[in-house]
């Protein structure tokens, strides 16, 4: 959201219009209006939207000067941005006319921004072309594409289409610690004017950012964006959004040892659907013996398989004892090796080598005696004042924010409409609004009234 | 545990009875147990009784067949023969018992004559109504209803005779007719254990109950005003009052014990012990003391019930400080009244030793059978609370003396117990300790209000997406295709929006599938 740059452009759009639209019928004349003064962003932008005629654009941006020379090299990227990113996508996606790595990795290290989000769709075109230009080699694209992601959007909350083609690369190509920088922010903003965005990209970028974190065993981050694409609003769900369910369970029971509840406003029929799926069998009798789980899934292996779940599968299996051991620890105070192997299944070594395990991770407070003994203690949790302070701290921003996007939705225009129109009668109640589209709730009130 | 407690309930009816112990640990009097009924609630008791005690079954097959004789329904010898049957086959070799006819004399001729009379009296009382009805009038078409319902009632066709209960409810004129037709069908009820139904004749009859009182009070009011002198009519209106209270109080209690024994039926033990002590003193039950449910029945289904649910301080106020239950109930059997003192004084060796010694006498009553074993479980898992409740620490030793346990048993019993939050407190099983949680509230505190504002901010920022998402119209929407499709979309078998490509939703699966492999290859990698 960024209304004073639109507002401005679309001022000046018609005072600029006029002189850009006429000759510029071939590069070198484009050229030389590109690096001429008297240009602002918004007409350059616009010359070049009209350049040339609809079919033969493309062909003539990816071509040379009529010196044979590279237009990128005469243009800045900084000063230049537009025209270059023009000709840069141009390039990418007409064959025959591939530009220099260098151009494309230094147009995305200094492009400047505020340029560039006058042309979303070429940023999109950049974007697709560079993983297309990498062909085979994915990794290649991984630089640039981090470039965009991090400088395009006015801040790192913004989502733009960018992210879901980034996110994709690092996964294809196996590098998943790249997108963890990028990840680190959580998505808060959806701007539709500065990147063209589909539903998609919302649910592709939290779905590869979740398998991502979850291949890091960052667990919790990971079942943070699993639960973002399964909440997302879709009127039917889509595919990947149970993809996402399934996976968001298995994530939960490697993380809490107990499948958790969607929030109410998930999609009622991506619930009812898991409800039906093996997944949830494993979830309800989770946790147990590594033996009896396995006994559990063993008719479902198949289907956890053509999910490409089979390795979490196993992972939440193999976490089972440590569960079963930290239930013991609310149950008993001491308690002998060989007695925690009976209880979770294990040889008494085993035993040990998993109560070791936690102890060093932390997820119990224990001691084992020489002679085999455990002793479990009372595990509360400390915290320092600087951890509260933080706590305060991030308590106050999240206030803000919220009070920000209050004053936001009361002054916009939607909202100050209904207001007005409905000045007289009762209004809903916050969960009112919240469970039914609006139309609905207004439509009951007015029965009332 | 409604759905366990009625399979528990029909297996049992199907035939696979345990036999109960009767002997010196285990008392159990047939002959005052049989005194306490009479009619066909002593016979379904013994037919229920037979069965699992084979020891009993010839004694109580006689004192059976004697009632039978008494009585018009033919049907219930068979019922007998089965139960006599199956208690041959339950008591094996261990209690030979003879042939079925040798103990009970089938007087067929007898059978023959019952069955004519009755055959006799059923047409008579359908011509009877026939004539009622030709004639509409009101009250002699109820009356016809009732008496032919009596009769199947009797007859042992339950059915019609509810049916016919039914269609007598239209010809009510006064709310006292609507309470005897409501208290004639809970009798059948209770006897049919049909507990899901009584609550709905229980609030059909709270109302009339009240319409009725009103309507008596009011006219005693009139026919005292027209008493000669203002003393008199004092007097007189003091004493019909009483009167009508007691009249009220009959049918009260009536309704509470059948609400009491439908509560229990269904194992919501609380509300079954809540409605067992408001019913009034045992003269107030009438006839049903005998018929339905007796004084002392009540004594054990509620105390148990309150055992297993109240606290302590409820059972104080509500039982041992009840005068009317304690002088109606709790005096007509004895060893109750010791149960529930013992467990006040915190005596539980010898609540739990009374219960087993009294189980066969429990396990014979015919509503509490199928709960007896929830219950007593119930029992002891409070015992065991209400011990450890004022301890810091307890040795399990310690513990299982106090409760004639062993060592092993106290634990299991124990550790059940943390696990199902009964008691909080963790388990030395190096020491045999138990000792109590000690919580440190603050750090307690600290923690969840940390994890409270994590949560919340975690919440907020999926919903503030969530709401941009929807500001911008980023809405997952069925792929557009013809209308048919569409409507398969939506059903909830269908995964997602379906396989062919064009539509967004086709997409999202493509995607799907090109994404899980990273995943599920990493992970494999990962084991």
């Amino acid at each position: 959201m960024a209304p004073s740059t639109s507002t401005a452009a679309q001022h000046e759009q018609s005072a600029a219009a006029a002189p850009a639209q006429e000759q510029l019928k071939n590069l070198d004349e484009l050229l030389h209006y590109l690096t001429g003064a008297n240009t602002t962003p918004v007409s350059v932008n616009n010359a070049l939207r009209s350049f040339g005629t609809k079919e033969t654009r493309e062909a003539l941006l990816a071509s040379t000067l009529g010196s044979g020379q590279d237009p990128l090299e005469i243009l800045s990227p900084e000063a230049n941005t537009l025209g270059y990113l023009y000709i840069l996508a141009a390039k990418l996606n007409v064959n025959g006319a591939p530009p220099q790595a260098e151009h494309v990795e230094s147009f995305c290290k200094r492009f400047t921004p505020e340029h560039a989000r006058l042309a979303p769709d070429r940023i999109t075109a950049l974007a697709n072309g560079i993983v297309k230009a990498s062909g085979d080699n994915v990794k290649h694209a991984l630089g640039p594409l981090r470039d965009i992601v991090v400088r395009y959007p006015p801040n790192s909350t913004y989502l733009t289409n960018v992210h879901a083609i980034f996110l994709r690369a690092c996964i294809t190509a196996r590098h998943f610690a790249v997108a963890l920088p990028v990840l680190a922010t959580p998505i808060l903003n959806i701007d539709s004017s500065i990147s063209e965005l589909h539903y998609n990209d919302n649910l592709v970028y939290h779905y590869a950012g979740g398998v991502v974190l979850a291949a890091l065993k960052r667990w919790r981050e990971a079942e943070e964006f699993f639960e973002i694409v399964v909440t997302s609003p879709a009127q039917t769900p889509a595919a990947i959004q149970y993809e996402a369910l399934k996976k968001l369970t298995l994530v939960q029971l490697v993380l809490y040892g107990k499948p958790i509840q969607p929030p109410k406003y998930a999609n009622n029929q991506l619930i009812r659907m898991i409800k039906n799926s093996p997944y949830n069998t494993l979830g309800k009798a989770y946790p147990q013996t590594v033996a009896t789980l396995t006994a559990i899934i063993q008719k479902d292996v198949e289907v956890f398989r053509a999910d490409q779940n089979f390795g979490l599968v196993q992972q939440v299996i193999d976490r089972a004892p440590r569960w079963l051991i930290k239930r013991l620890t609310l149950t008993y105070i001491t308690l002998g090796l060989a007695d925690i192997g009976r209880e979770v299944g294990l040889e008494a070594e085993e035993a040990r080598a998993v109560v070791m395990s936690m102890i060093e991770v932390g997820e119990i407070n224990a001691s084992i005696s020489v002679d085999g003994n455990v002793t479990f203690a009372d595990s509360t949790p400390q915290f320092t004042k600087a951890d509260v302070d933080a706590a305060l701290a991030r308590a106050q921003d999240q206030a803000k924010l919220l009070r920000d996007v209050e004053r936001a939705l009361n002054s916009s225009k939607e909202y100050l409409q209904k207001a007005l129109k409905h000045k007289d009668e009762a209004w809903g109640t916050e969960e009112d609004m919240y469970n039914t589209p609006p139309s609905g709730a207004w439509a009951e009130e007015s029965m009332y009234a | 545990m409604d759905m366990d407690i009625d399979e528990q309930h029909y297996t049992r009816r199907a035939g696979t009875q345990r036999v109960l112990p009767i002997d010196d640990e285990h008392p159990f009097d047939l002959d005052q147990y049989i005194s306490n009924y009479t009619g066909r609630a002593l016979v379904d008791r013994l037919v229920f009784l037979i069965p699992q005690c084979p020891t009993l079954a010839i004694q109580a097959a006689q004192a059976a067949a004697k009632q039978i004789r008494s009585m018009r329904d033919t049907t219930l010898y068979a019922q007998l023969m089965s139960a006599y049957e199956q208690a041959q086959a339950n008591g094996g070799n261990d209690v030979p018992l003879p042939p079925f006819h040798e103990v009970v004399n089938i007087d067929q001729a007898w059978i023959d004559e019952t069955t004519r009379k009755n055959g006799d009296e059923k047409a008579k009382l359908e011509v009877e109504l026939k004539t009622y009805s030709s004639n509409m009038i009101k009250e002699s078409i109820r009356m016809g209803h009732r008496d032919l319902a009596e009769f199947y009632r009797s007859v042992g066709d339950y059915q019609t005779a509810l049916k016919h209960y039914a269609k007598l409810r239209e010809f009510c004129t006064t709310s006292q007719h609507v309470l005897d037709m409501c208290i004639a069908v809970l009798e059948i009820l209770i006897e049919q254990r049909n507990y899901a139904h009584i609550p709905t004749y229980v609030f059909k009859a709270e109302p009339a109950l009240d319409a009725s009182t009103s309507a008596l009070r009011s006219s005693t009011h009139t026919s005292a005003g027209s008493a000669a002198t203002p003393h008199a009519a004092a007097t007189a209106a003091q004493v019909s009052r009483d009167r009508f209270m007691y009249e009220r109080q009959k049918t009260q209690t009536k309704l509470e014990v059948a609400t009491g024994i439908s509560h229990l039926g269904l194992g919501s033990y609380e509300k079954a012990a809540a409605a067992f002590v408001r019913a009034g003193g045992a003269s107030t039950l009438g006839p049903w003391a005998n018929r339905v449910i007796h004084p002392s029945d009540i004594a054990i289904y509620a105390t148990l019930c309150a055992l297993a649910t109240f606290q302590r301080s409820q059972i104080k106020a509500q039982i041992m400080e009840n005068d009317v239950f304690v002088n109606s109930y709790l005096e007509s059997e004895p060893y109750i009244r010791e149960l529930v003192e013992n467990w006040l004084a915190g005596r539980f060796k010898a609540v739990l030793a009374s219960l087993g010694r009294y189980s066969t006498r429990h396990a014979l009553l015919p509503h509490l059978a199928p709960h007896l074993h929830n219950l007593t479980q119930l029992i002891r898992s409070k015992a065991v609370a209400l011990y450890f409740r004022p301890f810091a620490t307890v040795k399990l030793e310690k513990m299982a003396t106090a409760f004639g346990w062993t060592v092993d048993e106290t634990e299991k019993e124990v550790v059940r117990l943390i696990e199902e939050g009964d008691i909080k407190g963790r388990v030395d099983r190096l020491g045999k300790i138990l000792r109590a949680q000690e919580t440190n509230q603050r750090a307690e505190l600290f923690a969840r209000t940390m994890k409270a504002g994590y949560d919340m901010q975690s919440a907020n920022r999926k919903l503030l997406l969530r709401l941009k998402l929807q500001q911008a119209d980023l809405v997952v929407k069925a792929p557009k295709q013809s209308n048919q499709a569409q409507q398969s979309s939506q059903q909830p078998a269908q995964p997602a929006p379906p396989q062919s490509g064009g539509g967004g939703g086709g997409f999202a699966g493509r995607m799907m599938e090109m994404f899980s492999n990273p995943l599920g290859m990493s992970s494999a990698l990962d084991e």
